[in-house]
């Protein structure tokens, strides 16, 4: 009897194992990659912290309580310091959590700067999806200088917002020195460094497709001169050549074009070290018998690189595209920074970074510095998704 | 020894042929900017009073050759620098480059060059330790601090530290001369003082080149680890430092050496935004003047050019280095045996 049950669940168990082995040799490589990266675990960490923050930025105008520009602004509350929201306090327990009403006051005594007097006995309390200012929930809004051709595309006009105050205003992370609320900007910020990261990669993938794609599938003199551009262009120091392209933009030119052309440049430098790896990819793989027989049937150059070498290795790509990504994204922060990237309408780490180094902010509004901590959580998320999927992409890595 | 004399030639050759596209790169930048060199003088010259026409502007144009086609201003432009090493006039300050730069190019690459040497200092001996350790406390602090200077750009560090000592100590820690030796000459309390100063901006230039090279020397440690070699050398009773030092740290030096070029590349990078923040007075800080505030595309394509050249320099002599103490590098170019 028990043998019975014996070989019955050891049956069981080698079909389990078949029916294993079977998912993995058919698995596509998407899912191998996917079974591999999961395993990861600083990988599914960053990921997990990588969508949560592309949600908060993709989502930052209903998240966010105030409008982020000058529009926004608090006029009653500059340079105001945090407020974090309770549930108690020595005047009793609050289910719904609030904030303190305020007085703000300046006297000698303060060397006459503005400092807000917390009146403990006033609340304000936090109310979820309150009514404010109006935003489109798609909006992309590009002046270009003329009048003939402007790109205006924005839909679903709304006014709701996650959370508001009952009376007065909530500032999360502050305000700066306008009363432009910090916790608002950072979110806005973080969608437009997402959106330059994006345009830029973009660009520089298609650049480095393309130029690596010629070097390396035809060789030869060609490649030789392509190559000579492409280590000339990487040997240039790029922060300096950013800053060099990015002292062309005029003054008078909208924050959106800026936007636009800043993410550009960025991509028009970034391709090199891409290129060099679709380069190398695509000698080694261009000798194979696959590609012979593709071309012996007359295949086209363009089609042979594009259905039968490209998917070869996708996968690095995608890779490669990950991890540039926060280059980009730290590139656009420190070109802001410098004053040569982004203007102050359009919001970004770097833009919101502009004035911290007087002494007067490092001394008593540090909150200037929020922002920062979300920044680094964000490029950290990268990398490290970045690795986990190199690892993941690379099926050798398990055998180390 | 010949045919190590025909690589070094063909290196060098190479190293020109990288300088003149550099060279062609930059300057076409530079004359793409709107505005050449001769209106933006003569506006400048319009605030100090004094009216403009386009009879000046073209008078100025003459002057500077800008009426010259842009091949010959190119050549003429490339064979100043290259014979005479002259890099021209500044298009505002109507000074010499060289003797605008000088002193400053020179200081700004001794502390790129001190930040570098201080990375390798750090990183190899720490990517060696984590690569070949077993400890996981160790390896994964180490980790979090080379994931960190990838998460953490310089200019970041630099605002973190800024803030951190004006509260801590109140004082902002910036500037590479104390007041009473910016403009003194060079002296050994100049020199003094100069060091004692300059410390936080090599710390800060080196700090995210030292998680690259980190990076690079941990994956080539871990590499090489896991060869034959290593065990069949671990199997004669080798061990412990005599080891990883004789074989594993030998092969693994050829890429770290090639990846010299780039990392002072990367140091160059942050070179400006550090210099801004620290309120450095060298080349980073002149280039940001002269690109910022008033567009001076002689000085930019100056310093950008300078900049290149010292990689490549450095490319060149980091190949030489290699060739040297692996003679299969260049056997394997020049196809002798």
């Amino acid at each position: 009897m028990t043998d019975v049950t014996n070989t019955a669940l050891s049956d069981s168990a080698t079909l389990q194992e078949q029916k294993r082995k079977e998912a993995y040799f058919t698995a596509s490589q998407l899912q191998l990659i996917w079974a591999r990266f999961r395993k990861n675990r600083s990988a599914m960490a960053g990921g997990v912290v990588l969508l949560a923050l592309i949600a908060m930025g993709v989502f930052a105008p209903f998240l966010s309580p105030y409008d982020p520009t000058i529009a926004g602004r608090d006029p009653t509350y500059q340079n105001g310091a945090p407020q974090i929201p309770y549930f108690w306090d020595d005047n009793g327990f609050s289910l719904r959590p609030f904030i303190y009403s305020y007085e703000r006051e300046r006297s000698i005594k303060s060397n006459f700067r503005w400092v807000s007097k917390v009146d403990k006995d006033k609340r304000r309390y936090v109310r979820l999806f309150v009514t404010g200012w109006e935003y489109y929930v798609i909006d992309v809004d590009v002046d270009f200088p003329g009048k003939t051709f402007d790109i205006s595309f924005r839909m679903f006009k709304s006014n709701l917002h996650l959370f508001g105050v009952d009376e007065g205003k909530i500032h999360l992370f502050g305000t700066d020195s306008p009363g432009k609320d910090i916790f608002s900007r950072t979110l806005h910020a973080i969608y437009t460094s997402l959106a330059v990261g994006t345009i830029g990669v973009f660009i520089s993938f298609v650049l480095a497709l393309v130029i690596g794609g010629v070097s390396g599938y035809f060789g030869g003199m060609l490649d030789s001169v392509l190559q000579m551009i492409t280590d000339a262009v990487r040997t240039v120091p790029a922060i300096p050549l950013f800053m060099a392209l990015a002292a062309f933009v005029p003054d008078e030119w909208s924050a959106e074009l800026r936007f636009l052309f800043i993410s550009i440049i960025l991509g028009l430098i970034g391709w090199p070290t891409l290129a060099r790896r679709v380069r190398t990819h695509l000698l080694t793989e261009r000798s194979q018998d696959y590609v012979l027989a593709a071309q012996l049937c007359g295949a086209s150059p363009s089609h042979v690189i594009r259905r039968h070498l490209l998917p070869s290795f996708t996968s690095y790509i995608i890779v490669d595209l990950v991890i540039s990504f926060p280059y980009m994204v730290l590139s656009e922060t420190a070109l802001s920074f410098i004053g040569l990237g982004l203007k102050d309408p359009v919001n970004s780490l770097g833009v919101m970074l502009q004035n911290v180094t007087k002494t007067d902010v490092l001394l008593n509004y540090q909150w200037y510095f929020i922002p920062v901590i979300f920044f680094m959580a964000l490029v950290m998320a990268f990398v490290f998704v970045g690795d986990g999927l190199r690892d993941a992409a690379d099926p050798y890595s398990g055998h180390k | 020894m010949l045919q190590f004399g025909q690589f070094v030639v063909t290196r060098a050759f190479m190293a020109v042929v990288t300088l003149l596209t550099v060279s062609f790169i930059v300057f076409t930048l530079m004359e793409l900017v709107p505005a050449n060199c001769a209106e933006r003088y003569v506006a400048f010259k319009n605030t100090q009073g004094g009216q403009i026409t386009i009879a000046d502007i073209e008078a100025e144009e003459r002057r500077m050759g800008l009426d010259k086609p842009y091949a010959l201003r190119w050549a003429s432009w490339v064979g100043n620098v290259f014979f005479r090493g002259d890099f021209g006039e500044s298009c505002i300050l109507r000074v010499g480059i060289n003797q605008l730069l000088g002193q400053k190019f020179w200081i700004s690459l001794g502390l790129c060059l001190t930040a570098l040497v201080f990375a390798y200092a750090i990183a190899i001996p720490a990517g060696i330790l984590s690569a070949s350790s077993n400890n996981a406390t160790l390896n994964n602090s180490i980790r979090f601090f080379s994931y960190l200077g990838l998460a953490m750009p310089n200019f970041l560090l630099a605002l973190m530290i800024m803030l951190f000592s004006t509260v801590v100590f109140g004082d902002s820690l910036t500037g590479l001369f104390s007041k009473e030796f910016r403009d003194a000459a060079w002296s050994y309390d100049r020199v003094m003082d100069f060091l004692s100063r300059a410390w936080l901006p090599i710390f800060i230039l080196g700090w995210s080149a030292t998680a690259f090279a980190l990076q690079t020397v941990r994956a080539l440690m871990s590499d090489e680890n896991g060869k034959l070699y290593v065990t069949a050398a671990r199997a004669r009773g080798l061990s412990g430092r005599r080891l990883l030092w004789r074989y594993p740290a030998r092969h693994a030096l050829g890429p770290i050496i090639n990846s010299l070029g780039f990392d002072l590349n990367r140091v160059f990078n942050e070179l400006p935004i550090v210099a801004l923040i620290l309120v450095l007075t060298e080349s980073g800080a002149l280039l940001i003047e002269a690109l910022a505030r008033s567009n001076d595309q002689q000085l930019a394509g100056a310093i950008i050019f300078m900049l290149t050249a010292s990689i490549v320099v450095l490319n060149f002599v980091t190949d030489i280095l290699l060739a040297i103490i692996d003679p299969r590098v260049w056997r394997s170019i020049m196809g002798g045996g």
